[in-house]
């Protein structure tokens, strides 16, 4: 791994309210490598995600992108920056064709207006929806959304993709594509902090792991580290349920 | 290669229809001339509309606000120079006129565009009330008392004739400012604003200065197609050019034709002008009636425009072969 983190987390607070959403986190993830965000539903995962896009602003604490200070940079400008985000519901620019779509990312992002055709070319093919480029990507179906949802990060050139959940309700081989989509990513150079409740997937591809629980990070390491981390088993993993007990008798 | 290859075919077929229109006036009466004027400045209103409302979904009710203030600067500007040979009094009506449309929609883009769908629609019918309540109610605008303009034609042409032919460059000029528009980076962030405003900025569109700047730039169409058509009627007062019906209408255009393209408004302000002033001219009481029939039954049966309905046509037709 390398000493030169592309993201750097330091004691960052988010407070919708009387709600404490994120608890003095901190993390750093390395350039190049998956990062995986796990926690029960309500953590604060997509909160982060959030706070790191620019789309809710930090209460307290200092997001640095690189050695870039971020927290307070308005969305489109950390975009811009090479900081892409795949949403948990993909969504898509439904009335434009798959192309279109991927065109827009092209166009904007850190890829700027730079060989907008062939960037586009190259996600289509990446996530092998190059024969439904002209489709409305409102006609696509679940898997093939979450698909499209990828390309179309990857096509603003991002140095860093946030991938919010992209395995959620896809069928097993659905789920295979996609994390070999997400390596083929990770190989081109990106770096992915992904959000994920596929543990699967996540022990699969992950180089590191990091715990959320009630906002707070609760632990960090490698996939097999964190899975026999006791306060992640009690938050998040759960015991095993233990073997039905022979009948008496029998 | 077939976009490319249809992108010729519509401006073969766009200078056709330009060279056509242009010489229309040789064979039409008086009258269709008239109504011809209507059409032009109505599609070209429309298209200015288009560019906000049509390509980064923020639906004005208030395009009126804008005619009005290109239309009263304009001519005020122009008065001042009342000695001065007409064509120069309209182009310094023009330049005035714009520069105040430009001025004020930047200054209102911020407040009015952090409202979103049907908030932003009736914030704009309310920025139009105002501006045409100050324009009735302030001196210096001559809102009531009304304002005369020039003939700016030209010597030996009938006048009918000569604002057609300056409705048709007018219209021409959106036209392709639309179409430039539509195929930029600037368009695509736009297209990318109607379809999900969120996920633009997630992606890197500058939203906020995008929206901006589509705002200031129909406004100051608007404003040009105010003065234009306040010239072609020689003398206004504030209730010639803060229309609610306009406002309506510049809506309707685009929905009647095919919302976000470039030809819809102009089939839809084609269809609407011929059908209220030609067909449907002589039932004063029952064209508003019959004219409003036909767009219920039009959106219920093609609610992406007759250009939408085209489409699925022509698609059905491929599929069965």
């Amino acid at each position: 791994m390398s000493d030169d983190p592309i993201l750097r987390i330091e004691h960052v607070t988010k407070r919708f309210r009387g709600l404490l959403a994120i608890n003095d986190v901190s993390l750093v993830v390395p350039r190049g490598i998956i990062a995986s965000l796990i926690g029960p539903n309500g953590a604060g995962k997509s909160t982060l995600f959030n706070l790191i896009t620019g789309y809710a602003p930090v209460t307290a604490g200092a997001i640095f992108y690189g050695e870039r200070p971020i927290a307070g940079l308005a969305t489109h400008r950390i975009a811009a920056l090479g900081i892409a985000r795949a949403f948990q519901i993909a969504r898509p620019f439904r009335d434009l064709s798959v192309a279109d779509n991927l065109r827009i990312a092209g166009m904007f992002g850190k890829s700027g207006a730079r060989d907008v055709d062939a960037t586009a070319r190259r996600a289509l093919d990446l996530a092998g929806l190059a024969e439904l480029a002209e489709t409305p990507a409102g006609a696509m179906t679940v898997g093939q959304l979450r698909r499209l949802e990828i390309a179309r990060a990857v096509a603003t050139r991002p140095e860093l993709l946030l991938a919010d959940e992209p395995c959620a309700g896809l069928n097993p081989t659905e789920t295979a594509e996609l994390v070999g989509i997400l390596r083929e990513i990770r190989a081109s150079g990106v770096t992915i902090l992904l959000v994920e409740h596929d543990m699967a997937a996540v022990m699969e591809v992950s180089d590191l792991v990091f715990v959320l629980d009630a906002g707070s990070k609760i632990a960090e390491g490698t996939p097999a580290q964190v899975t026999s981390d006791p306060r992640v088993v009690a938050a998040y993993l759960g015991t095993p349920e233990p073997a039905p007990a022979a009948s008496a008798g029998a | 290669m077939t976009r490319q290859r249809s992108e010729r075919t519509w401006i073969c077929l766009s200078l056709a229809a330009l060279v056509a229109a242009a010489l229309a006036p040789l064979v039409l009466a008086p009258f269709y001339v008239r109504v011809g004027q209507l059409v032009l400045y109505s599609a070209a209103l429309g298209l200015a509309w288009a560019i906000l409302g049509g390509f980064a979904g923020y639906w004005s009710f208030g395009q009126s606000a804008f005619i009005g203030i290109g239309a009263f600067v304009g001519g005020l500007a122009e008065a001042e120079l009342a000695t001065a040979p007409p064509a120069l009094q309209f182009l310094v009506g023009l330049a005035a006129g714009s520069a105040a449309c430009a001025v004020i929609a930047a200054l209102l883009a911020y407040p009015v565009l952090r409202l979103r769908g049907i908030y932003f629609a009736i914030a704009m019918l309310g920025v139009a009330h105002v501006f045409a309540e100050l324009n009735n109610n302030i001196d210096i605008f001559q809102g009531s008392l009304g304002l005369t303009f020039p003939n700016i034609g030209i010597a030996g042409l009938d006048p009918h004739v000569f604002y057609y032919e300056l409705f048709l460059v007018a219209a021409a000029a959106t036209l392709l400012a639309a179409w430039l528009i539509r195929r930029s980076r600037f368009g695509y962030g736009l297209l990318s604003i109607r379809e999900d405003e969120d996920t633009a900025r997630m992606l890197g569109v500058p939203t906020e200065h995008y929206k901006a700047a589509a705002f200031v730039v129909s406004a100051v169409i608007a404003g040009v197609l105010g003065l234009i058509y306040a010239h072609s009627l020689g003398y206004i007062t504030t209730g010639s050019v803060y229309r609610d019906d306009t406002n309506l209408n510049a809506i309707v255009y685009s929905l009647l034709g095919g919302m976000g393209t470039l030809i819809g408004p102009i089939i839809g302000a084609a269809i609407l002008v011929v059908l209220t002033h030609v067909v449907l001219g002589d039932f004063l009481d029952f064209h508003m009636f019959a004219t409003g029939l036909l767009l219920v039954l039009l959106v219920l049966l093609a609610p992406s425009g007759l250009v939408g309905l085209a489409r699925k046509l022509v698609g059905r037709k491929k599929v069965r072969r």
